[in-house]
């Protein structure tokens, strides 16, 4: 049965296949007004950070390679791979240091630039929900090396989906766009692929001339227990200043919680040059724990204050250093982080200038 | 409650930081990155690269133009650029 179904489509798959080559062939022809080259490159981060947390030294280098392979204009391949390192004293505060290193497929897609309004991405991709996962993850991105408490909601259980995830831009003028995610992902157990069942999306309305985003997501976990998790956030990096504020609201069966950070350079201040290399950063968070808390949240209420002082030998080299203070019925701690991070990009191709 | 009040400066020290900036170190800022431009499409090149990438993290300050196409094809892709928006970056980038 399945086999006459799928001869009896074949012909139109073929005619669909052609029509869209074709179709994609006269957009790049039409497109060549530049002169960017698409090569495959290979670009990521490289960072070593000193963690002391509660006394505790976690010694933690790490590399993320991303491979990214344009076919054609309208064709993407990107995969990331992380590499860290977790080392710590073998008796916790004395004794020589020992651990190993752990490797994770993060994502692996395949993206279809069809059009404004619909970006198909198949394989496996990093779950869009709220501001963190997605896009400040990476280690030369982020102001502070340690992710808030509310990032593992909705991120379960890996961080990423395996299935099929729609995005682009749904409504664009010159004062605002918007723009979506909706994803549905499938349950895989297979190593370094795990994914939870899961389905959401994610909404977020730009608005170009204070640079001011604010956004929500949701998604509905449903694996044995089928939870609802929800974010709202803000973001704003107004034109006037190096100024970067984010903020988000995260709520889940298992607690809800907040984070609101701030990051400030010095780069356009009249000082010397030395000094505009630094950049501070505060972030307050609290999480209320509920129904036992856990799968990624603390079991108690918990209150975290960081600070942090980083410093931009380059745009793509910095040296990043944090303090922070916990508090909860627990225990309260302090963590210190200090290390570097190298955004680098590696051509793959020679030439290839269109 | 009691963290309020910090979460209040993280928010005002900034600001007040950066209120006391003057314009014309923004307008200089500006001067730097514009003759990379063509004329007629400078200024909404120059914002769409501003805006778009600061909203995760620093704008690299030089890309060469090998890579460009490939790189705007990531970030149309991660920040849900707009067609629109990713002729705009390559003919500012790499025009």
């Amino acid at each position: 049965m399945k086999l006459s179904i799928s001869r009896k489509w074949t012909p139109y798959l073929y005619m669909l296949l052609l029509c869209t080559c074709a179709l994609l062939r006269a957009q790049d022809a039409g497109e060549e007004a530049d002169h960017a080259g698409h090569i495959p490159i290979i670009a990521g981060g490289v960072g070593y950070i000193q963690n002391v947390n509660g006394g505790v030294t976690t010694l933690m280098p790490q590399v993320s390679p991303v491979l990214v392979a344009p076919f054609g204009r309208h064709f993407l391949l990107e995969s990331r791979t992380d590499f860290t390192g977790f080392f710590q004293r073998e008796d916790l505060t004395s004794g020589p240091f020992k651990g190993k290193v752990f490797t994770n497929v993060e994502y692996s897609q395949l993206d279809w630039l069809a059009d404004t309004h619909v970006m198909p991405v198949g394989g496996r991709y990093l779950l869009p929900f709220g501001l963190y996962n997605e896009r400040l993850g990476p280690i030369w991105i982020k102001n502070l090396q340690d992710s808030p408490f509310t990032a593992s909601i909705g991120t379960r259980t890996s961080g990423a989906g395996d299935g099929l995830l729609l995005r682009g831009v749904a409504v664009q003028t010159p004062a605002m766009s918007t723009q979506y995610s909706a994803y549905y992902s499938f349950h895989c157990g297979v190593d370094q692929l795990q994914s939870a069942r899961t389905a959401g999306g994610d909404v977020s309305l730009f608005f170009s001339k204070p640079r001011f985003e604010i956004g929500t997501s949701y998604q509905r976990f449903l694996e044995a227990r089928h939870i609802n998790n929800s974010a709202v956030y803000i973001s704003w990096q107004p034109l006037e200043a190096s100024l970067d504020v984010k903020s988000e609201y995260d709520y889940s069966y298992f607690g809800s919680g907040y984070w609101v950070e701030s990051a400030y350079r010095l780069d356009r201040l009249s000082l010397p040059s030395l000094i505009q290399k630094v950049q501070f950063v505060g972030r307050m968070q609290q999480v209320f724990p509920q129904n036992g808390g856990g799968n990624g949240l603390p079991r108690v209420r918990t209150e975290r204050f960081d600070v942090g002082l980083n410093y931009y030998l380059r745009d793509n080299l910095r040296i990043i250093s944090s303090y922070a203070r916990s508090f909860s019925s627990q225990r309260n701690a302090n963590v210190w982080n200090f290390g570097f991070t190298y955004r680098f990009t590696i051509p793959l191709w020679f030439g290839a200038k269109r | 409650m009691k963290f309020l009040p910090v979460t209040a400066c993280l928010l005002l020290v900034p600001l007040s930081l950066s209120a006391g900036q003057s314009q014309k170190t923004a307008e200089a800022t500006q001067q730097t990155v514009q003759p990379k431009a063509p004329s007629g499409s400078a200024e909404t090149g120059d914002q769409v690269f501003a805006a778009n990438c600061s909203r995760c993290h620093a704008a690299p300050m030089s890309l060469s133009p090998r890579i460009t196409g490939t790189v705007i094809m990531h970030m149309r892709v991660r920040a849900r650029l707009s067609k629109r928006d990713e002729q705009l970056l390559l003919k500012y980038l790499a025009p």
